[in-house]
Protein backbone atom coordinates (compact mmCIF):
# COMPACT_ATOMS: atom_id res chain seq x y z
CA UNK A 1 0.00 0.00 0.00
CA UNK A 2 1.24 3.42 -0.93
CA UNK A 3 1.52 5.59 1.85
CA UNK A 4 0.71 8.59 -0.18
CA UNK A 5 -2.81 10.10 -0.36
CA UNK A 6 -5.19 10.45 -2.87
CA UNK A 7 -4.79 13.02 -5.90
CA UNK A 8 -7.53 14.54 -3.95
CA UNK A 9 -6.33 14.78 -0.81
CA UNK A 10 -3.91 18.26 -1.46
CA UNK A 11 -7.40 20.15 -2.34
CA UNK A 12 -9.32 19.12 -0.15
CA UNK A 13 -6.85 20.24 2.49
CA UNK A 14 -6.57 23.43 0.65
CA UNK A 15 -10.62 23.35 1.12
CA UNK A 16 -10.60 22.28 5.06
CA UNK A 17 -7.34 24.92 5.56
CA UNK A 18 -9.72 27.72 3.96
CA UNK A 19 -12.68 26.41 6.12
CA UNK A 20 -11.08 26.04 9.04
CA UNK A 21 -10.15 29.81 9.13
CA UNK A 22 -13.87 30.77 8.01
CA UNK A 23 -15.09 28.99 10.85
CA UNK A 24 -13.35 29.75 13.72
CA UNK A 25 -10.49 32.03 14.55
CA UNK A 26 -7.55 29.65 14.57
CA UNK A 27 -3.93 29.72 16.20
CA UNK A 28 -1.60 26.81 15.02
CA UNK A 29 1.33 26.11 16.88
CA UNK A 30 4.19 23.55 17.04
CA UNK A 31 4.30 21.96 13.59
CA UNK A 32 7.62 22.00 13.27
CA UNK A 33 6.80 18.92 15.60
CA UNK A 34 5.44 16.99 13.27
CA UNK A 35 8.19 14.82 11.20
CA UNK A 36 8.84 15.67 7.89
CA UNK A 37 8.92 11.93 6.47
CA UNK A 38 8.82 8.51 8.12
CA UNK A 39 5.80 6.99 10.16
CA UNK A 40 4.65 8.40 12.94
CA UNK A 41 1.14 8.62 14.57
CA UNK A 42 -1.07 11.92 14.98
CA UNK A 43 -2.76 11.15 18.19
CA UNK A 44 -5.66 14.09 19.28
CA UNK A 45 -8.18 14.91 21.62
CA UNK A 46 -11.65 15.01 20.21
CA UNK A 47 -13.73 17.94 20.91
CA UNK A 48 -15.89 18.41 18.23
CA UNK A 49 -16.54 17.34 14.88
CA UNK A 50 -14.30 20.43 12.70
CA UNK A 51 -10.93 18.54 14.71
CA UNK A 52 -10.66 16.53 12.09
CA UNK A 53 -10.88 19.00 9.25
CA UNK A 54 -8.67 21.82 11.61
CA UNK A 55 -6.51 19.32 11.97
CA UNK A 56 -6.07 17.80 8.73
CA UNK A 57 -5.66 21.26 7.51
CA UNK A 58 -3.11 22.16 9.58
CA UNK A 59 -1.20 19.45 9.02
CA UNK A 60 1.38 19.23 6.38
CA UNK A 61 1.40 15.81 5.86
CA UNK A 62 -1.10 13.50 4.21
CA UNK A 63 -2.65 12.13 7.53
CA UNK A 64 -4.87 8.79 7.13
CA UNK A 65 -7.50 9.17 10.16
CA UNK A 66 -9.25 6.88 11.84
CA UNK A 67 -12.93 7.64 11.24
CA UNK A 68 -16.32 5.75 12.62
CA UNK A 69 -17.29 3.46 10.17
CA UNK A 70 -21.34 4.34 10.32
CA UNK A 71 -19.59 7.47 8.58
CA UNK A 72 -19.45 5.38 5.74
CA UNK A 73 -22.83 3.94 5.16
CA UNK A 74 -25.35 6.30 6.73
CA UNK A 75 -23.96 9.78 6.07
CA UNK A 76 -24.51 9.27 2.01
CA UNK A 77 -22.44 8.71 -1.06
CA UNK A 78 -21.11 12.08 -1.32
CA UNK A 79 -19.66 11.51 2.32
CA UNK A 80 -18.28 8.32 1.16
CA UNK A 81 -17.12 9.60 -1.92
CA UNK A 82 -14.96 12.34 0.29
CA UNK A 83 -13.99 10.41 3.48
CA UNK A 84 -12.04 7.76 1.10
CA UNK A 85 -10.06 11.24 -0.53
CA UNK A 86 -8.96 12.21 2.80
CA UNK A 87 -7.54 9.01 3.59
CA UNK A 88 -10.28 7.92 6.13
CA UNK A 89 -10.21 4.39 8.11
CA UNK A 90 -13.02 3.31 8.88
CA UNK A 91 -13.14 1.78 12.71
CA UNK A 92 -16.12 -0.57 14.15
CA UNK A 93 -16.35 0.95 17.49
CA UNK A 94 -18.50 -1.44 18.71
CA UNK A 95 -16.28 -4.14 18.42
CA UNK A 96 -12.67 -4.83 17.98
CA UNK A 97 -11.74 -4.28 14.28
CA UNK A 98 -8.38 -5.96 13.71
CA UNK A 99 -8.85 -4.80 10.00
CA UNK A 100 -8.47 -1.41 10.82
CA UNK A 101 -5.50 -2.48 12.64
CA UNK A 102 -3.98 -4.35 9.59
CA UNK A 103 -4.51 -1.16 7.44
CA UNK A 104 -2.72 1.14 10.00
CA UNK A 105 0.17 -0.73 10.39
CA UNK A 106 0.17 -1.22 5.99
CA UNK A 107 0.13 2.37 6.38
CA UNK A 108 2.88 3.21 9.02
CA UNK A 109 5.21 0.78 7.28
CA UNK A 110 4.53 2.37 3.86
CA UNK A 111 5.64 5.89 5.92
CA UNK A 112 2.60 7.16 6.19
CA UNK A 113 0.85 9.14 8.93
CA UNK A 114 -1.94 7.60 11.08
CA UNK A 115 -4.36 9.96 12.87
CA UNK A 116 -5.95 8.82 15.91
CA UNK A 117 -8.91 10.46 18.68
CA UNK A 118 -7.53 7.97 21.46
CA UNK A 119 -10.64 9.10 22.98
CA UNK A 120 -12.71 7.25 20.51
CA UNK A 121 -15.16 9.69 20.27
CA UNK A 122 -16.38 13.44 20.56
CA UNK A 123 -16.35 14.93 24.13
CA UNK A 124 -19.62 15.62 25.79
CA UNK A 125 -18.21 18.50 27.91
CA UNK A 126 -15.05 19.86 26.23
CA UNK A 127 -13.28 17.82 28.28
CA UNK A 128 -10.02 15.01 28.09
CA UNK A 129 -12.15 11.80 28.09
CA UNK A 130 -10.32 8.01 28.93
CA UNK A 131 -8.01 7.54 25.96
CA UNK A 132 -9.18 3.71 24.78
CA UNK A 133 -6.67 0.97 25.99
CA UNK A 134 -6.86 -0.69 22.46
CA UNK A 135 -5.45 2.50 20.80
CA UNK A 136 -2.38 2.44 22.71
CA UNK A 137 -1.74 -0.95 22.37
CA UNK A 138 -1.83 -0.14 18.65
CA UNK A 139 1.16 2.69 19.36
CA UNK A 140 3.29 0.24 21.31
CA UNK A 141 2.88 -2.35 18.66
CA UNK A 142 3.97 0.23 16.04
CA UNK A 143 6.78 1.41 17.81
CA UNK A 144 6.76 4.67 15.73
CA UNK A 145 6.74 7.95 16.70
CA UNK A 146 3.87 9.39 18.53
CA UNK A 147 3.20 13.38 17.64
CA UNK A 148 0.39 14.42 20.21
CA UNK A 149 -1.26 17.47 19.07
CA UNK A 150 -3.78 19.10 21.87
CA UNK A 151 -6.90 21.19 20.18
CA UNK A 152 -8.49 23.52 22.61
CA UNK A 153 -11.48 25.44 22.06
CA UNK A 154 -13.11 23.38 19.22
CA UNK A 155 -16.06 22.26 21.79
CA UNK A 156 -17.27 26.06 22.13
CA UNK A 157 -17.47 26.51 18.28
CA UNK A 158 -19.08 23.41 17.68
CA UNK A 159 -20.45 21.31 20.40
CA UNK A 160 -21.87 17.98 20.02
CA UNK A 161 -25.35 18.86 20.91
CA UNK A 162 -25.79 21.60 18.56
CA UNK A 163 -26.42 22.16 14.66
CA UNK A 164 -23.95 25.05 14.25
CA UNK A 165 -20.40 26.18 14.43
CA UNK A 166 -19.96 29.88 16.14
CA UNK A 167 -16.79 31.65 15.30
CA UNK A 168 -15.09 31.34 18.53
CA UNK A 169 -11.19 30.90 18.69
CA UNK A 170 -9.25 27.69 18.69
CA UNK A 171 -5.58 26.68 19.30
CA UNK A 172 -4.29 23.82 18.08
CA UNK A 173 -0.78 22.84 19.55
CA UNK A 174 1.26 20.46 18.07
CA UNK A 175 3.97 18.42 20.85
CA UNK A 176 6.93 17.19 20.20
CA UNK A 177 7.21 12.93 19.48
CA UNK A 178 6.81 10.45 21.85
CA UNK A 179 8.92 7.83 21.36
CA UNK A 180 7.56 4.18 22.81
CA UNK A 181 9.65 0.77 22.44
CA UNK A 182 8.20 -1.77 19.85
CA UNK A 183 6.62 -4.57 21.89
CA UNK A 184 5.76 -7.78 19.99
CA UNK A 185 4.08 -9.64 22.27
CA UNK A 186 0.64 -8.76 23.98
CA UNK A 187 1.90 -9.36 27.53
CA UNK A 188 4.96 -7.12 26.74
CA UNK A 189 2.51 -4.07 25.49
CA UNK A 190 -0.24 -4.74 28.28
CA UNK A 191 3.08 -4.54 30.84
CA UNK A 192 3.84 -1.29 29.40
CA UNK A 193 0.04 -0.20 28.48
CA UNK A 194 -0.59 1.89 32.08
CA UNK A 195 2.77 3.81 31.83
CA UNK A 196 1.95 4.75 28.51
CA UNK A 197 -1.34 5.82 28.39
CA UNK A 198 -0.79 7.92 31.53
CA UNK A 199 2.16 9.70 29.46
CA UNK A 200 -0.42 9.98 26.45
CA UNK A 201 -3.43 11.44 28.77
CA UNK A 202 -0.79 14.10 30.15
CA UNK A 203 0.66 15.12 27.11
CA UNK A 204 -2.97 15.56 25.19
CA UNK A 205 -4.19 17.37 28.89
CA UNK A 206 -1.10 19.71 28.94
CA UNK A 207 -1.42 20.75 24.57
CA UNK A 208 -5.51 21.15 25.24
CA UNK A 209 -4.66 23.27 28.41
CA UNK A 210 -6.97 21.23 30.77
CA UNK A 211 -6.37 19.53 33.63
CA UNK A 212 -5.86 16.29 34.36
CA UNK A 213 -4.19 14.46 37.48
CA UNK A 214 -1.03 13.15 36.83
CA UNK A 215 2.41 11.12 38.32
CA UNK A 216 5.48 12.83 38.52
CA UNK A 217 6.67 10.43 35.51
CA UNK A 218 3.86 11.82 33.30
CA UNK A 219 3.62 15.39 34.54
CA UNK A 220 8.16 14.97 33.80
CA UNK A 221 7.23 13.32 30.28
CA UNK A 222 4.63 16.00 29.58
CA UNK A 223 6.51 18.74 29.86
CA UNK A 224 9.39 17.48 27.82
CA UNK A 225 6.99 17.20 24.92
CA UNK A 226 5.22 20.89 25.42
CA UNK A 227 5.64 22.47 21.81
CA UNK A 228 9.22 24.57 21.73
CA UNK A 229 8.32 27.89 20.04
CA UNK A 230 5.27 30.57 20.63
CA UNK A 231 5.72 31.60 16.85
CA UNK A 232 2.99 30.34 14.74
CA UNK A 233 3.51 28.04 12.40
CA UNK A 234 2.81 28.76 8.57
CA UNK A 235 3.63 25.43 6.91
CA UNK B 1 -33.48 20.38 33.90
CA UNK B 2 -36.37 19.76 31.99
CA UNK B 3 -36.27 20.63 28.49
CA UNK B 4 -37.18 19.61 25.06
CA UNK B 5 -35.84 20.54 21.66
CA UNK B 6 -33.74 23.61 21.88
CA UNK B 7 -35.22 25.03 25.47
CA UNK B 8 -34.46 23.91 28.53
CA UNK B 9 -35.82 25.55 32.10
CA UNK B 10 -33.83 24.81 35.44
CA UNK B 11 -36.42 23.26 37.89
CA UNK B 12 -35.48 24.90 41.00
CA UNK B 13 -34.23 28.28 40.08
CA UNK B 14 -36.22 28.87 36.51
CA UNK B 15 -33.66 29.66 34.62
CA UNK B 16 -34.01 29.21 30.55
CA UNK B 17 -31.23 27.91 28.41
CA UNK B 18 -32.46 28.57 24.72
CA UNK B 19 -30.04 27.08 21.85
CA UNK B 20 -30.72 29.60 18.56
CA UNK B 21 -28.68 29.17 15.42
CA UNK B 22 -26.01 27.33 17.43
CA UNK B 23 -25.76 29.43 20.10
CA UNK B 24 -26.60 29.16 23.65
CA UNK B 25 -28.16 32.20 25.45
CA UNK B 26 -29.35 31.70 29.71
CA UNK B 27 -32.46 33.85 30.68
CA UNK B 28 -32.60 34.51 34.40
CA UNK B 29 -34.71 37.17 36.20
CA UNK B 30 -31.81 38.25 37.90
CA UNK B 31 -29.03 38.65 35.12
CA UNK B 32 -31.25 39.09 32.24
CA UNK B 33 -30.61 37.20 28.90
CA UNK B 34 -26.70 36.89 27.39
CA UNK B 35 -24.71 34.67 25.59
CA UNK B 36 -22.47 31.86 27.05
CA UNK B 37 -19.91 29.61 26.42
CA UNK B 38 -20.91 25.61 26.29
CA UNK B 39 -18.10 25.01 28.47
CA UNK B 40 -19.24 27.44 31.03
CA UNK B 41 -22.56 26.37 30.76
CA UNK B 42 -21.77 23.44 31.73
CA UNK B 43 -19.50 23.73 34.19
CA UNK B 44 -22.21 25.81 36.03
CA UNK B 45 -24.49 23.74 36.07
CA UNK B 46 -25.93 20.16 37.22
CA UNK B 47 -27.43 18.52 34.25
CA UNK B 48 -28.29 14.88 35.65
CA UNK B 49 -27.80 12.22 38.20
CA UNK B 50 -24.64 11.65 38.65
CA UNK B 51 -23.69 7.92 37.42
CA UNK B 52 -20.23 8.56 36.94
CA UNK B 53 -19.08 7.30 40.61
CA UNK B 54 -17.52 3.77 41.12
CA UNK B 55 -20.12 3.88 44.57
CA UNK B 56 -22.91 3.44 42.22
CA UNK B 57 -25.61 1.07 43.59
CA UNK B 58 -28.79 0.64 42.12
CA UNK B 59 -31.80 0.38 44.90
CA UNK B 60 -33.75 -3.06 44.48
CA UNK B 61 -36.54 -1.23 42.70
CA UNK B 62 -34.63 1.05 40.53
CA UNK B 63 -36.26 1.44 36.77
CA UNK B 64 -35.89 3.48 34.03
CA UNK B 65 -37.75 3.94 30.68
CA UNK B 66 -37.66 6.10 27.63
CA UNK B 67 -39.04 5.72 24.08
CA UNK B 68 -37.01 5.16 21.42
CA UNK B 69 -36.37 4.56 17.94
CA UNK B 70 -35.05 1.11 17.51
CA UNK B 71 -32.23 0.15 14.48
CA UNK B 72 -30.75 -3.13 14.22
CA UNK B 73 -27.45 -3.70 12.40
CA UNK B 74 -28.47 -5.11 9.16
CA UNK B 75 -25.22 -5.97 7.24
CA UNK B 76 -21.47 -4.92 7.12
CA UNK B 77 -19.87 -4.43 3.47
CA UNK B 78 -16.22 -4.47 2.55
CA UNK B 79 -14.58 -0.69 1.76
CA UNK B 80 -11.85 -0.84 -0.81
CA UNK B 81 -10.16 1.76 -2.33
CA UNK B 82 -7.98 2.13 -5.16
CA UNK B 83 -8.60 -2.20 -4.97
CA UNK B 84 -7.17 -2.38 -1.49
CA UNK B 85 -9.56 -2.88 1.49
CA UNK B 86 -9.73 -0.26 3.61
CA UNK B 87 -11.97 -1.57 6.39
CA UNK B 88 -15.61 -2.29 7.09
CA UNK B 89 -18.88 -0.29 7.70
CA UNK B 90 -21.78 -1.37 9.09
CA UNK B 91 -25.49 -0.43 7.63
CA UNK B 92 -28.48 -0.39 9.97
CA UNK B 93 -31.78 -1.46 9.38
CA UNK B 94 -34.66 0.93 9.13
CA UNK B 95 -35.69 2.70 12.56
CA UNK B 96 -38.71 0.84 14.55
CA UNK B 97 -40.99 2.69 16.96
CA UNK B 98 -40.42 1.08 20.52
CA UNK B 99 -39.32 1.55 24.77
CA UNK B 100 -36.01 0.81 26.08
CA UNK B 101 -36.26 -0.06 30.11
CA UNK B 102 -33.60 -0.84 32.36
CA UNK B 103 -33.48 -2.42 36.09
CA UNK B 104 -30.73 -3.14 38.77
CA UNK B 105 -30.59 -6.78 36.69
CA UNK B 106 -31.26 -6.74 32.77
CA UNK B 107 -31.84 -4.03 29.64
CA UNK B 108 -35.01 -4.65 27.98
CA UNK B 109 -35.99 -3.37 24.09
CA UNK B 110 -39.41 -3.73 22.79
CA UNK B 111 -40.44 -2.87 19.35
CA UNK B 112 -43.23 -4.18 17.68
CA UNK B 113 -42.10 -4.36 14.29
CA UNK B 114 -38.78 -5.23 15.29
CA UNK B 115 -36.54 -7.66 17.34
CA UNK B 116 -37.23 -7.32 20.80
CA UNK B 117 -34.97 -8.92 23.59
CA UNK B 118 -33.67 -8.60 27.05
CA UNK B 119 -30.47 -8.84 28.17
CA UNK B 120 -28.81 -9.16 31.45
CA UNK B 121 -25.97 -6.83 31.90
CA UNK B 122 -23.46 -9.14 31.88
CA UNK B 123 -24.51 -10.79 28.13
CA UNK B 124 -23.55 -7.07 27.06
CA UNK B 125 -20.22 -6.71 24.72
CA UNK B 126 -20.33 -2.90 24.50
CA UNK B 127 -22.23 0.47 25.39
CA UNK B 128 -21.38 3.76 23.43
CA UNK B 129 -22.98 6.58 22.59
CA UNK B 130 -22.79 7.00 18.24
CA UNK B 131 -23.79 10.98 17.67
CA UNK B 132 -26.61 11.47 19.04
CA UNK B 133 -27.66 7.53 19.66
CA UNK B 134 -26.61 4.45 22.11
CA UNK B 135 -25.16 1.45 20.84
CA UNK B 136 -25.23 -2.23 22.41
CA UNK B 137 -23.01 -4.77 21.12
CA UNK B 138 -25.11 -7.76 22.07
CA UNK B 139 -24.33 -11.30 22.26
CA UNK B 140 -23.63 -13.45 19.14
CA UNK B 141 -22.66 -10.37 17.13
CA UNK B 142 -25.59 -8.40 17.10
CA UNK B 143 -25.33 -4.22 17.26
CA UNK B 144 -28.82 -2.69 17.77
CA UNK B 145 -28.39 1.47 17.83
CA UNK B 146 -31.36 3.96 20.22
CA UNK B 147 -31.94 7.10 19.35
CA UNK B 148 -33.78 8.74 22.26
CA UNK B 149 -37.22 10.82 21.51
CA UNK B 150 -37.26 12.66 24.91
CA UNK B 151 -34.62 11.77 26.50
CA UNK B 152 -30.44 12.02 26.62
CA UNK B 153 -27.81 9.15 25.03
CA UNK B 154 -25.56 10.68 27.53
CA UNK B 155 -27.65 10.25 30.42
CA UNK B 156 -28.63 6.33 28.94
CA UNK B 157 -24.70 5.81 28.35
CA UNK B 158 -23.97 6.78 31.84
CA UNK B 159 -26.40 4.86 33.64
CA UNK B 160 -26.14 2.13 31.63
CA UNK B 161 -22.34 1.54 31.94
CA UNK B 162 -23.15 2.23 35.94
CA UNK B 163 -25.65 -0.77 36.15
CA UNK B 164 -22.97 -2.84 34.17
CA UNK B 165 -20.15 -1.91 36.67
CA UNK B 166 -22.49 -2.89 39.30
CA UNK B 167 -23.82 -5.81 37.81
CA UNK B 168 -19.84 -7.47 37.35
CA UNK B 169 -18.80 -6.22 40.72
CA UNK B 170 -21.92 -8.62 42.08
CA UNK B 171 -21.07 -11.04 40.20
CA UNK B 172 -17.38 -10.90 41.29
CA UNK B 173 -16.00 -9.85 38.03
CA UNK B 174 -13.88 -6.55 39.04
CA UNK B 175 -13.95 -3.62 38.14
CA UNK B 176 -14.76 -2.52 33.86
CA UNK B 177 -11.24 -1.46 32.62
CA UNK B 178 -13.22 0.17 29.60
CA UNK B 179 -16.61 -0.09 27.79
CA UNK B 180 -15.79 0.37 24.15
CA UNK B 181 -14.74 -1.42 21.55
CA UNK B 182 -15.46 -4.01 24.07
CA UNK B 183 -16.43 -4.51 28.10
CA UNK B 184 -12.77 -5.25 29.40
CA UNK B 185 -12.21 -5.65 32.91
CA UNK B 186 -8.53 -6.97 34.15
CA UNK B 187 -9.63 -10.15 34.28
CA UNK B 188 -10.59 -10.56 31.16
CA UNK B 189 -7.30 -8.40 29.52
CA UNK B 190 -5.21 -11.20 31.43
CA UNK B 191 -7.23 -13.92 29.94
CA UNK B 192 -6.49 -12.16 26.97
CA UNK B 193 -2.75 -12.53 27.33
CA UNK B 194 -2.31 -16.26 28.55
Amino acid sequence: MSASASAWYPCLRWVAKALSFTLVRLDVRGLENVPRSGPCFLIANHQSVLDPVLVQGACGRPVHSFTKSGQFSSSGRFVRWLLLRVNAIPVRRYRIDPQAVRTALRILEAGGVVGIYPEGERSWDGTLQPLRRGTVRLILKAGVPVVPCGVDGSFGAWPRWTRRPCRVPVRIRFGRPLRFERHDTRAERDAALDGALEQLTGVLARLSEQDVPLTAAAAATTAASETATAVPATR
Amino acid sequence: MDGKGDRARCRSCGTRVVRRRGRLFVSSTSHGTHEVNASKLLQNIDLHEDFSDDAFRPAAGFAQSARVLVAWRDKEEAIWYKGILRGFSETMAPEARGTVAADRDEVRIEAPSARSGRWSYLELRAVQASSSSLQLSLPGDRLVQLRFSADSPRRWEEMLRALVRDAYRRAGRGAVLEFQPRIETAASSAADRS
